[in-house]
């Protein structure tokens, strides 16, 4: 199955104007946005989010905890690889086809999902460039670091879920529409990755209670950790508070910094993460704060060493 | 006893975080209906507790009829701390004794700031 990985994530939501607030703040930019009716929130290469009203009788169903995420958008790769989604789908449940050819399902725990040839545009940005001894990955007088340096996010990474059901949501991920399982934190549950995806995931199961289904976080890719870095510390200057981060992951090795919203999930900037192809093989480990992570930091003001004594006194 | 703020410094129906030197968390105070509420910035969800707001002193859902854990999205009863939905059900927040003074000054019960 040739598919790319979430366009888009739907959101019905109970305050509009606050989440235009923290996810322009955040980098993404609001297309036809109104305070009544929500819009879209778009990263530099169109995947992002839609944000709704909660009752916005547009919206697929809620799920029944209350959790705001009401759809995923899956993008593939073209109309051959929609209709091999459709073909296998329909096997055993209802594929609505829409006017604007995308297709509409649910997965087996009732998560919402549509699927469309995917519009996201192809980015022709540098990564951000390291210099070490042995080998300079930039010219002499590119800078690396500048304080007003560009810091949008490039295009929306992945998605983290609460799921009640663990084995029959990885089958179906795995077994139906052939995602791959990267690695697995023992207990808590897979990552996952599309197969026209070389990202570590797209997709993270975390195992739950019924009473908590729904989206754990999502995060967009930054051009690098020195990005993430300044955009997080943007986000703290203007006053939003941050749940865990900055750090970086063990697992995908992507740098993280994850801020509370009024999504009611986890906004991630992630930046760095690992490629993987078929030849791969998945680790296991149980999920622990020395697995979840190679280092964490807390952020501080700004600081530095001077204002003591004069020299001489 | 910690003086966290005046009333007039607290609309009806909104909330407020407050840093209290010897707590390890800021305390929330939501006034609502006429009376003050103290609650520990302290999510229950996972060990230890993790502060809720999504910015500073955003402590309410969309409607501000319930204190709201941003991570993910537990809602809180503002009169008993009861969760009501998500992560939480089933967990409570921590009370905060308040005492508003006649020239309307809102404190810490003494000795709350040694917990
Ligand atoms: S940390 Fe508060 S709901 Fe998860
Ligand atoms: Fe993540």
């Amino acid at each position: 199955m040739q598919i790319i990985g979430p366009d888009s994530l739907v959101f019905g939501v109970d305050d509009v104007p606050a989440c235009h607030e923290f996810l322009t703040a955040y980098g993404l930019d609001a297309h036809d946005y109104t305070p009544e009716k929500g819009g879209h929130f778009l990263s530099l290469d169109g995947t992002g989010l839609e944000i709704r009203r909660r009752d916005d009788p547009s919206l697929p169903p809620a799920l029944k905890t209350g959790n705001m995420l009401r759809m995923q958008v899956l993008g593939v790769v073209d109309e051959a690889a929609l209709e091999a989604v459709a073909a296998e789908l329909g096997k055993d449940r209802q594929v609505l086809r829409l006017a604007d050819g995308s297709l509409r399902t649910q997965d087996d725990q009732g998560f919402e999902l549509s699927f469309r040839v995917t519009t996201r545009r192809q980015l022709d940005l540098p990564a951000e460039k390291v210099n070490a001894p042995g080998d300079f990955g930039r010219k002499p007088n590119q800078i690396g670091v500048w304080q007003e340096m560009p810091t949008k996010p490039r295009t929306l990474s992945h998605v983290v879920l609460f799921v009640p059901d663990i084995e029959p949501a990885l089958a179906f991920y795995r077994d139906r529409l052939g995602f791959r399982v990267t690695d697995t934190f023992i207990g808590t549950g897979p990552f996952l990755r599309p197969q026209a995806n070389p990202d570590h995931h797209t997709h993270f199961f975390i195992r739950t209670p019924p009473y908590m289904q729904g989206c754990e976080h999502l995060a967009f890719h930054m051009g690098g950790p020195t990005e993430l870095m300044l955009a997080g510390g943007k986000m703290i200057k203007a006053g939003f508070e941050s749940f865990w981060g900055p750090g970086r992951h063990k697992f995908g090795s992507n740098w993280f910094w994850y801020f509370k919203s009024p999504l009611g999930c986890n906004v991630e900037f992630d930046a760095d993460m690992d490629t993987h192809d078929d030849d791969w093989v998945p680790r296991e480990t149980p999920m622990g704060a020395e697995a979840a992570q190679a280092f964490l930091f807390q952020h501080r003001d700004k600081w530095a060493p001077s204002g003591g004594p004069k020299p001489g006194h | 006893m910690t003086r966290l703020c005046h009333l007039d410094d607290l609309p009806e129906g909104g909330a407020r975080g407050f840093e209290v030197p010897g707590l390890a968390c800021k305390v929330i105070v939501v006034r609502r209906g006429g009376r003050v509420h103290g609650w520990r910035d302290f999510c229950p969800h996972y060990r230890g507790g993790t502060p809720m707001a999504w910015k500073r002193d955003a402590y309410l859902n969309g409607a501000g009829d319930h204190i709201a854990c941003h991570a993910h999205g537990a809602w809180f009863d503002i009169e008993t701390g009861a969760c009501v939905q998500g992560p939480c059900l089933g967990k409570r927040l921590i009370r905060v004794p308040l005492i508003v003074d006649e020239a309307g000054a809102v404190r810490l019960r003494p000795g709350e700031e040694r917990r």
